[in-house]
């Protein structure tokens, strides 16, 4: 009778660990719906149209991979994400350094360092599409700055968004003048957090600046610039409203991104699986990136341990 | 604590007790974790039930229609004019939403395919037409009864038929007896914009344009401001020419036909106005293009209609009173570029019958004639664009006319996008290196031309039913 009573109030009692242990994830249950239908749900939808075909409107079945192998058989998609790879390239490296020597320069004491700051990220709180209607403005012939500017200084007009590579470069100086302050915000905020002791010591030791910089400040900041960089290039990849306004991927071909040509695929052209196709390969692109940034991340920690 | 004090005391304290006495004894267990799940559980059904219950719904018992549109201002005396007048005579209220073009597409193709019955009446871009038939995103009006005013203009009137009465077909649909699925509400047209202090009166050909260009001298007046941006842009500018040199965009069978003789030499009389464009015509939409116009820096260009009422605008144009109108200029024939706005009536529609009134109602000569008078539309009958009123106060009618009657429609297909995009990109290429060389015009035409066409036909032997 002892023993069946024992065995009774073992049962209870692990009936009501495991309640208590079930608990916490019963209260997770709400977000995982949400990032489901958010996240999941749509990532999944993508791929089954990616496999399907589309003809007026109508999805008319199964097809394969036939949408992969016509996405890749596409001159006009490998020149679209190499052009968008030579995009990111430039914006993301000039707005990292911008963003650094900026930050460096504002982390000091500076008098006005509160209305710097706040005027550095003006751009970046203005909407893309909007950023994309000033620049238009400013790079239009006759009616805008950039062309009697050039004139005034003794230069022939750019016309800079007439031709292929000035296009290519108004838009690097677009994103440029709109992101930098995000890296800039990022690596200040870096810069403040970095331990002092070792820098002190450097300086005490004799460091000049520079030594300082690229010795200690730089190998500290590194896990810092790394997020900085990874979150600035899955962003640059999405680049849209800019160009679409600016360009709209032209002259020719020479600012088409694959964000510009996966939307006209599905939206203009109709053709939802072979635009589907194009995105999960660039998903597929863009987790390569990612893996290979944390795996230097976690071996940039190894060494520093 | 004074005597009142303390009485009130007594009695809230009373109160306190009677409530607790009265309390159910469900309130006074102690709650448990799986407690708290099952009534936020049951809580949260309640709230979604009442929400659903109580939540306003969209009544169409008194007969009203929903119209559905993308933003233009053409469609203005329509949105606020028009509609209100309707239901004053006929007491249905029309519910009218408007949003961004690209939005609307997609919105409006949603709504159709899962006949969700938002809207009654799409208001459409008139290449949209093919696509949303084929898939029955909208209903055919023949079928529903629909009668089409005759004094309609045949050129616009085509324009909703599915497939189409003329040109080439798709496989699927060959044998196919053209039906009515939407019809043309404004009678959008590429027509000749000529400042008349160039032109004594209206050219006639690509030539008189060409002698009056001559005659410009840069930065002061240039003689021709075109659309060169990539797409649709500059395929706008160079339909006109196309047309008018007797080329076809596509031919009956599906081959490019803008890549043969005619296609290039019109290409290439686009070209010879390289010297007399202004800076970075290359990149114009048509806010650059117009501009230009405006500004009084150029003597003639074409584009649709909707730059009509802006030329006499003194807050927008400094040329006021001296931009005349005509039909697009001719080589073998005047070849106008059609884009009309179009009206369907969705698929699942909740009241087709106020729908069909409506349509009915607005394309109506009566109406049509009120339009073209008292706002200068675009109408889309013939009485009204020849009116001698309405011409009289708006001298632009008689141009819309004639360019309607000599207009060519582009290739009827849900791939036409796409053809535009590809012949869009190559002619922009073709422009930038034109202007870049200033010569080689005849090579350079033909080399992008044939490009344009290879990938064209490429995509189509892709896509099927063409070949």
């Amino acid at each position: 009778l002892s023993a069946t009573a024992e065995t009774v109030e073992e049962r209870e009692s692990r009936a009501r660990r495991l309640r208590t242990a079930a608990v916490p994830y019963l209260l997770l249950v709400p977000a995982i719906v949400a990032l489901a239908a958010v996240s999941l749900y749509p990532t999944i939808d993508g791929v089954r149209a990616s496999l399907h075909r589309y003809r007026y409107a109508l999805d008319t079945g199964y097809t394969g991979g036939d949408n992969f192998v016509a996405v890749y058989g596409d001159a006009v998609f490998w020149k679209a994400m190499a052009t968008t790879v030579q995009f990111i390239v430039c914006t993301v490296s000039i707005e990292t350094l911008l963003g650094l020597l900026l930050a460096l320069v504002v982390a000091r004491e500076l008098r006005f360092a509160g209305l710097i700051r706040v005027t550095l990220i003006l751009p970046m709180t203005i909407a893309p599409v909007v950023v994309g209607v000033i620049w238009r403005l400013l790079y239009a012939s006759g009616i805008g700055v950039v062309d009697p500017l050039f004139q005034a200084l003794g230069f022939d007009a750019p016309n800079v968004l007439a031709h292929g590579l000035s296009a290519f470069l108004g838009l690097v100086v677009v994103d440029v003048w709109e992101w930098t302050p995000l890296m800039f915000l990022i690596i200040l905020a870096g810069l403040h957090s970095l331990p002092q002791d070792p820098i002190e010591a450097a300086r005490v030791d004799g460091a000049n600046a520079f030594q300082t910089f690229f010795h200690h400040t730089l190998p500290l900041l590194r896990p810092v610039l790394l997020v900085a960089v990874v979150l600035r290039t899955i962003d640059a990849v999405g680049t849209f409203d800019q160009v679409y306004v600016l360009t709209k991927g032209g002259p020719g071909t020479a600012t088409q991104l694959i964000s510009i040509y996966a939307y006209n695929t599905a939206f203009l052209f109709s053709q939802y699986g072979r635009a589907m196709a194009m995105l999960i390969s660039l998903l597929a692109c863009l987790l390569l990136l990612m893996a290979a940034a944390v795996h230097f991340m976690r071996r940039s920690a190894e060494i520093a341990e | 604590m004074t005597e009142g004090q303390a009485n009130q005391s007594t009695t809230r304290e009373r109160k306190m007790s009677d409530k607790n006495a009265k309390t159910p004894k469900l309130l006074k267990q102690p709650l448990g974790r799986r407690d708290v799940i099952k009534r936020g559980l049951a809580g949260t059904v309640a709230l979604a039930g009442a929400a659903t219950v109580l939540s306003p719904r969209r009544s169409y018992a008194s007969g009203a229609i929903t119209i559905g549109s993308f933003q233009d201002n053409a469609m203005a005396p329509f949105r606020d004019y028009f509609v209100k007048e309707f239901t004053k005579e006929t007491g249905i209220a029309v519910n009218y939403n408007e949003t961004n073009y690209d939005t609307w597409y997609q919105n409006c193709k949603n709504d159709g395919l899962n006949k969700t019955g938002a809207y009654d009446i799409y208001v459409m871009d008139d290449n949209w037409v093919p696509e949303f038939a084929a898939a029955k995103i909208v209903q055919s009006l023949d079928q529903l009864g629909f009668k089409a005013n005759q004094d309609i203009l045949p050129k616009g009137l085509e324009m909703g038929l599915w497939p189409p009465k003329s040109g080439a077909r798709m496989k699927d649909f060959a044998s196919a007896t053209p039906e009515l699925y939407s019809i043309v509400i404004i009678d959008d047209v590429e027509i000749l914009y000529y400042n008349a202090d160039h032109f004594p009166s209206a050219p006639e050909t690509w030539d008189d344009i060409f002698k009056v260009a001559q005659t410009t001298k840069a930065p002061d007046m240039y003689g021709w401001s075109p659309r060169g941006l990539k797409g649709n842009a500059i395929v706008q500018t160079y339909l006109p020419l196309l047309n008018s040199y007797g080329a076809n965009f596509v031919n009956e069978d599906w081959t490019p036909g803008f890549a043969e003789k005619a296609g290039v030499a019109a290409l290439s009389r686009l070209f010879s106005f390289i010297p007399y464009f202004p800076e970075g015509a290359a990149a114009f939409d048509t806010a650059e293009e117009t501009q230009v116009m405006l500004e009084g820096k150029c003597t003639a260009l074409t584009e649709y209609t909707g730059l009509v009422n802006r030329v006499d605008d003194p807050a927008s144009s400094k040329v006021v009173g001296k931009i005349n109108m005509a039909t697009t200029p001719k080589q073998e024939k005047h070849g106008p570029a059609i884009g009309t706005f179009i009206a369907s009536i969705a698929s699942g529609a909740k009241n087709t019958e106020g729908a069909l009134q409506f349509l009915q109602w607005f394309t109506s000569s009566k109406v049509q004639l009120e339009f073209a008078r008292k706002f200068g539309g675009a109408a889309v009958t013939g009485s009204a664009l020849t009116d001698a009123e309405a011409a009289g106060k708006h001298r632009w009618l008689p141009a819309i006319a004639d360019s309607i009657n000599n207009s060519v429609q582009k290739p009827r297909t849900p791939d036409e996008p796409k053809m535009e995009d590809i012949l869009g990109t190559h002619l922009n290429m073709a422009l930038v290196e034109a202007i870049a060389a200033k010569a080689n015009y005849d090579a350079i035409a033909q080399a992008h031309l044939q490009a344009a066409a290879g990938e064209i036909t490429d995509y189509l032997k892709q896509q099927g039913g063409y070949f």
